[in-house]
């Protein structure tokens, strides 16, 4: 019987980097390997001595523990381990231990460090630490995304029908009609043949330059023969041709006939910036009806948004901002409504808008801090007026009334600026059971309507506190350990009920939450007042409240675990389903789940981390 | 009358004394391995038979496959698989278990090829099987046709030592318990889907390492295993 027949050498070409090496590589190491079996328990690597073997697991699990005993890796099938001391003279440093009976299978040293010294796919994986993985993981997303212009044609871009003027029309009339229909440019024809374009710039180079009179025929300013592209040209190529002979305006013909006109503005339209254009839509309705409208257009922006690859960073900020804009709009409307305010108020948005995080529509929570001149009887009538017609607005635009009854709405979160610097001190000084289920709604604030001053002052108190009292951090990293990531024993995925009955992987209350709330520790610990996720870690560590290792993995987990929900939420709305966090394993590659359980393991390697540092533990 | 049965060991050193030079002398002149050394120490050829049915008088071997067990390590560069050729019609059943057609086993080794190979293999080490009484029962009469001896070997079987653990456990074991799939299913081996002589060989050799291990550690000595 010949190897290749061998099941043996089938799951071998299945594992990373193996599935990169040719045949006959493949067949060197099953014709070399041995297999051996551990029982759990057994010691398979032991500090101290010396190792010659490189490690796959075929069935069952093992562990890795450094120095300290602290465990450092939870291995299972289809993963490796002896690459480290092979790599440093077959020194071993870290014990490896079976936690399952296990069968292994053994690849000599010799031809492991052949393999890594001549493929560089072997050395790639190898060298690279599981975070590390991750993130080359992350980035062959954004790859396989990439490049939505090339795939797009002139006919997909084009935003509007070309403004189209005979060659005896006057500059004069031109210039009117531009302006009646807000373009930038018009084409000339003659019986439908283009003859020539107009732009806005040949009124300032031609007409103006030149002192010419504009009751002379278009002709006399527009640009003979332009170019011009066809509906088939790729929207890459268009923007190359702009760039290169510096125009902003591309006629598409199509065999002699105009078809249309693409503008600059066009492609950047098509390159995921419409967040930018509904946001501007927004500031523009004027009535409830249209701002519903522009709130039902956010999981199409969504959808092109992931679509386009943008990092989920940029995707949560513009969801947001189209949010903000909403809660602004219909305080707006409210004043409008009510008349001006009384004093001054700071309108605050709590959780997920706070920090720049939304995906989808998600509850609302809001607050309003109000000037110390309030004085209940003469200004609440005004403020509370002012909550329910905001609050009311949301919900109408999907931001549904937050079953907490965090809201402006509610008196108790509708007080004076010294009422709440006394709720934060009762906070902060008595961090109990009921303070800390507020802890993650209220300690993630941002005015986005109002006297923005009322909020920054008490925040960079409640940061004077917060920054080293170590009760208070070990009350919020007690909290923020509540949710763990969805890894069961021997790093199986543990899944919960979803939406539907199917069971599925809780992206957002095991994936994104347990690092946002990691996140928050961190910058509370540290006194920064970053509020994005992101930007908590980037600053905490700068502050030196965690390691540059623990920042760099966390950030790449955070990305990583977000991707997927987006995608998910995604390929949801696409499919005309309402999006949510429940992500079914079986369809993610395995390669995918495989990187999502790297995430995990950082999350979790993190909040041991945390719980050490801060110790939490007493007080769980 | 008491009678002890000979040694295998026994048995090899009086029959290096009778027979001529052939493959078989040069097999007889290694020692077989020593009963009281660990399993650690032992090497093992783990081998299958397919077989055109189970009675070694009028059945003939249609492939072997074997590989090695060292210092407790199943080692793949020992593998070998082998299609014998045989005079003798195959029952249309292997055909369809064995997925060895007519064809293959013309272009097979003739018999006495394969064995002279095989006991150079079978020297000095122990041999393990799955259902001792097939390899044992076609190799013998392997042996006596060609070399007109059977052949002097330990064996160690995983089917027996299962039974044996087992029948400690509840005394009626039933035979489907007994297959190597569902025994290495309660050992949590991987499930091999093929059905080869040499992926059998492999599968049985793996079986051996975990009840060995579970039954005590490889440093123990080989005897208990020994039939």
């Amino acid at each position: 019987m010949e190897i290749e027949q061998l099941e043996i050498r089938d799951f071998l070409g299945q594992c990373s980097p193996l599935t990169k090496l040719d045949e006959k590589l493949l067949d060197q190491v099953v014709n070399t390997l041995e297999i051996s079996y551990q029982r759990r328990g057994s010691e398979i690597l032991k500090p101290g001595e010396t190792n010659d073997r490189l490690f796959l697991i075929r069935t069952g699990a093992v562990e890795i523990f450094d120095q300290d005993g602290n465990r450092y890796s939870h291995l299972e099938e289809g993963d490796w381990f002896g690459y480290r001391s092979l790599l440093h003279d077959g020194e071993i440093r870290m014990q490896a231990k079976a936690i399952e009976d296990t069968l292994l299978y053994l690849v000599p040293g010799e031809l492991f460090l052949s393999l890594f010294q001549q493929h560089e796919a072997v050395r790639n994986y190898f060298s690279h630490q599981k975070p590390e993985r991750l993130r080359s993981a992350i980035e062959e997303i954004r790859k396989k995304n990439q490049a939505p212009l090339i795939g797009s044609h002139a006919a997909d871009l084009v935003h509007r029908e070309p403004l189209q003027v005979e060659q005896k029309t006057t500059i004069h009339e031109a210039a009117k009609l531009m302006k009646e229909r807000t373009v930038t440019s018009m084409l000339v024809v003659q019986e439908g043949k283009l003859k020539g374009i107009v732009t806005d710039r040949a009124f300032c180079t031609k007409l103006a330059a030149n002192k010419m009179d504009f009751d002379q025929p278009v002709t006399d300013i527009m640009t003979p023969d332009p170019i011009t592209i066809t509906p088939e040209t790729s929207g890459s190529e268009a923007l190359l041709m702009m760039a290169r002979h510096n125009i902003r305006h591309l006629p598409v013909v199509s065999s002699g006939k105009v078809m249309g006109m693409l503008t600059a503005t066009d492609i950047i339209r098509h390159q995921s910036h419409t967040p930018i254009y509904l946001i501007n839509e927004i500031h523009r309705a004027v009535d409830m009806e249209s701002l519903q409208k522009l709130s039902a257009q956010i999981p199409a922006t969504l959808v092109s948004l992931v679509r386009n690859s943008l990092t989920a960073y940029d995707i949560a900020h513009a969801i947001s901002a189209i949010g903000e804009a909403i809660t602004q709009r219909l305080l707006t409307f409210a004043e409008q409504a009510l008349g001006k305010p009384p004093i001054p108020y700071a309108w605050i948005v709590a959780g997920s808008l706070a920090r720049n995080e939304q995906t989808i529509h998600s509850d609302q929570d809001n607050a309003l801090i109000l000037s110390d001149d309030f004085i209940e009887e003469e200004h609440d009538e005004y403020f509370k007026r002012l909550s329910k017609s905001v609050s009311d607005g949301l919900n109408a635009c999907g931001y549904i009334y937050c079953p907490g009854d965090v809201m402006a709405t509610n008196k108790k979160w509708r007080q004076p600026l010294s009422v709440w610097r006394g709720y934060f001190d009762t906070w902060i000084h008595r961090p109990e059971q009921k303070a800390l289920m507020y802890s993650s709604i209220f300690f993630d604030l941002r005015c986005v309507y109002g006297e923005k001053s009322l909020l920054e002052n008490l925040r960079q108190e409640v940061l004077q506190k917060s920054k080293g009292n170590t009760i208070f951090l070990a009350y919020m990293a007690a909290n923020a350990l509540q949710f763990h990531p969805p890894l069961g024993l021997f790093k199986r995925f543990v899944l919960e009920k979803g939406g539907t009955e199917e069971k599925a992987l809780n992206m957002k209350k095991r994936g994104v939450i347990p690092i946002t709330d990691l996140a928050r520790v961190f910058a509370l610990a540290a006194g920064v007042d970053a509020l994005n996720t992101q930007d908590r870690l980037e600053a905490a560590c700068n502050a030196g409240e965690c390691s540059q290792s623990g920042k760099a993995d966390l950030l790449d987990a955070y990305e990583f675990i977000s991707t997927v929900r987006l995608e998910h939420q995604a390929a949801q709305i696409e499919r005309g389903e309402d999006a949510d966090n429940f992500v079914p394993p079986e369809l993610l590659s395995s390669l995918e789940r495989r990187h999502l359980k790297d995430a995990f393991e950082v999350v979790r390697i993190l909040q041991d981390a945390m719980e050490t540092r801060y110790q939490a533990g007493q007080l769980k | 009358m008491f009678f002890r049965k000979s040694s295998p060991e026994k048995i090899r050193r009086s029959l290096l004394t009778q027979v001529k030079e052939s493959p078989f002398k040069q097999f007889l002149e290694s020692p077989l391995p020593d009963r009281d050394q660990k399993i650690i120490d032992t090497e093992f050829l783990a081998l299958d038979f397919e077989t055109t049915g189970l009675d070694e008088k009028n059945d003939a071997i249609l492939t072997m496959g074997y590989t090695v067990i060292k210092k407790g390590r199943v080692q793949l560069k020992h593998n070998a698989h082998q299609v014998i050729k045989i005079n003798k019609e195959i029952p249309e059943k292997s055909i369809v278990i064995h997925k060895i057609t007519h064809d293959r086993v013309d272009q097979g080794e003739h018999l006495h090829t394969v064995m002279e190979s095989l006991l150079k293999k079978i020297a000095g080490r122990v041999l393990l099987v799955h259902f001792a009484r097939i390899e044992r029962g076609f190799l013998n009469a392997a042996c006596e046709q060609i070399y007109g001896h059977k052949i002097p070997a330990y064996y160690v079987d995983t089917f027996e030592i299962e039974r044996r653990r087992l029948q400690n456990i509840q005394p009626e074991v039933a035979p489907n318990l007994l297959r190597l799939f569902n025994i290495r299913e309660r050992y949590s081996l991987p499930r091999y889907h093929a059905h080869s002589a040499l992926e059998d060989a492999i599968a049985t050799a793996e079986l051996f390492l975990a009840q060995a291990t579970h039954g005590s550690n490889l440093n123990a000595p080989v005897k208990q295993y020994l039939i």
